[in-house]
């Protein structure tokens, strides 16, 4: 038994070593999508000689409409980190709510909310988002709040169940019976007690919300003012990038959707992990 | 005005499944006892018997189906929720799994603080306040960073009914408060509970599997079975049945 607890630790081990790699790549995309204006070499508007190579006055070379494509790269990093984010909060948000309500409340009030969380279950969401975003005028809040809106189903099943879980464990029991009230148990009690579960999901939400955006606007219903990775390739796949073999143009913005995802799923995955040990170590 | 007994009566508690059948588990059927200030009630049966359930009932987490719990001649199911839960402050309960019974998220000092603050003591007496009452129960502010996991299951128990004490009950609910310690720890918290009640008059419903323990610390004793009484008396007398049986 002991034997498999060290085992169980030295792979934990290896997985927060790992998670440091993706909270390194993570803060890199973070530092660029908060310095953007900063460090970005041009404009992302600023318009030069268009379609040009790779050189050292464009690193990454220039688009269809000459705008340099690593100050594009820069500034898309902030538009799709803030859609990623702010989409997360906003299913994170309503999915803690209804799992709380419904698993520490129970009854009606449990069976109203898991029948809303089923059938909000059973709707594709990415063909909706497309019909939606097609019928709204194309915005990256808007993408934002639908994403938010649809994603928070799996959020509030896995609330539920943990609050579940833990809601007539004595402590809580002992904390109704000393006269808490219900909200100084749920905030005080619960909510400390399932946040190590929460916050992977909610950076494995955040992955999930930016390929969605990125998915979105390649099908061209992203925000066309707003520059993300999502519309660079986008255009990139519209003005004939690939055919071309200009790879500078699209293959950029690929590998960072790649890159912020693998670093928020390795996240996520070792912080679920991390808990998990603690649990054996108690 | 504070309350005499608390008298359970003709408690009956059952569960509906089934959206068509209507359903119901019957858990609990007419069941009576009391609890008297300075008195032990050992209440035993098998597993499953709704030992737990009662004891829910009594301080309130859970609503009878039937009957009523009598706190002061009152039915607290019958008060305005803030009276109901002033009331049910005076029934505490102590739970089996000591670790469990305080959250493993918090240090002792912040479970205690948060219900000495509960309470209403002001911050500048709120340690003084909390001391006084661990060392009640036999412990110092030693434990006070360490959180549930980082001290044994006997100073758990300790703590957990210090923070019990802190709410000033009248009626105290212990669900097989010593089976998950060991021998000498159980014999620890069975004096240490025997003292308290001794100096402050506590109503215990003492819960267990355990015959000798309940013998040992009952003034009176409630046998359940398939969810009803079918003992009640002196603890002499239950020996006879149970030796006869």
């Amino acid at each position: 038994m002991t034997h498999h607890i060290e085992e169980l630790k030295k792979f934990t081990i290896n997985k927060i070593n790992l998670s440091l790699i993706g909270i390194f790549i993570f803060s890199v995309f973070l530092f660029v999508a908060i310095s953007a204006d900063i460090i970005s070499p041009y404009g992302p508007w600023e318009r030069f000689e268009p379609y040009s190579s790779p050189s050292s006055d464009h690193l990454l070379g220039t688009n269809d409409m000459g705008n340099d494509i690593l100050s594009e790269l820069f500034h898309g990093t902030r538009v799709s980190l803030i859609v990623g984010f702010g989409a997360s909060i906003i299913a994170t948000a309503i999915g803690i709510l209804i799992g709380l309500s419904s698993g520490y409340y129970r009854g009606l009030v449990d069976e109203i909310l898991m029948a809303i969380t089923d059938i909000s279950l059973m709707i594709p969401r990415i063909p909706l988002i497309i019909i939606l975003a097609a019928l709204l005028r194309p915005s990256f809040v808007i993408i934002m709040l639908l994403i938010g809106l649809l994603w928070w189903p799996n959020i509030a099943r896995v609330v539920r169940s943990l609050t579940l879980q833990i809601r007539d464990s004595p402590f809580i029991l002992s904390s109704k019976s000393l006269g808490f009230r219900d909200r100084h148990i749920i905030f005080s009690d619960i909510i400390p007690n399932i946040i190590y579960i929460i916050i992977p999901k909610f950076m494995l939400t955040i992955a999930s919300a930016m390929i969605s955006e990125a998915s979105i606007s390649f099908l061209g219903l992203g925000d066309p003012t707003m520059k993300s990775w999502g519309m660079m390739l986008n255009f990139a796949f519209m003005k004939g990038a690939l055919i071309n073999e200009m790879w500078w143009w699209y293959l950029p913005p690929g590998l960072c959707i790649v890159g912020v995802v693998f670093s928020l799923m390795i996240i996520g995955f070792a912080l679920e992990e991390k808990d998990n040990t603690e649990e054996v170590d108690e | 005005m504070l309350p005499i007994s608390v008298i359970v009566d003709n408690i009956s508690k059952s569960y509906k499944y089934g959206i068509f059948t209507k359903n119901e588990d019957l858990i609990l059927s007419d069941v009576s006892l009391e609890i008297i200030k300075g008195k032990t009630v050992g209440l035993v049966g098998p597993s499953g018997v709704g030992k737990t359930t009662l004891a829910k009932i009594i301080i309130g987490l859970e609503r009878p189906t039937k009957g009523g719990i009598l706190v002061n001649n009152s039915n607290i199911w019958n008060m305005p929720k803030d009276e109901r839960l002033k009331t049910l402050r005076t029934i505490q309960m102590v739970f089996q799994d000591s670790q469990g019974s305080l959250n493993p998220k918090k240090t002792i000092e912040q479970s205690l603080y948060e219900t000495a603050k509960l309470i209403g003591i002001q911050k500048t007496d709120r340690k003084s306040f909390i001391l006084e009452h661990l060392e009640k129960v036999g412990l110092s502010s030693d434990i006070f960073c360490r959180y549930p996991h980082q001290i044994s299951g006997g100073q758990n128990q300790r703590v957990a009914l210090a923070r019990i004490l802190l709410v000033d009950p009248e009626y105290i609910l212990l669900d097989e408060p010593t089976s998950a310690l060991d021998i000498a720890v159980q014999a620890q918290i069975l004096a240490l509970l025997k003292n308290l009640q001794k100096e402050m008059k506590f109503g215990y419903l003492l819960i267990s599997h355990n015959t000798p323990l309940i013998k040992h610390m009952s003034d009176n004793i409630v046998a359940l079975k398939e969810g009803s009484v079918v003992f009640k008396g002196p603890p002499k007398k239950y020996c006879q049945i149970t030796t006869m049986e």
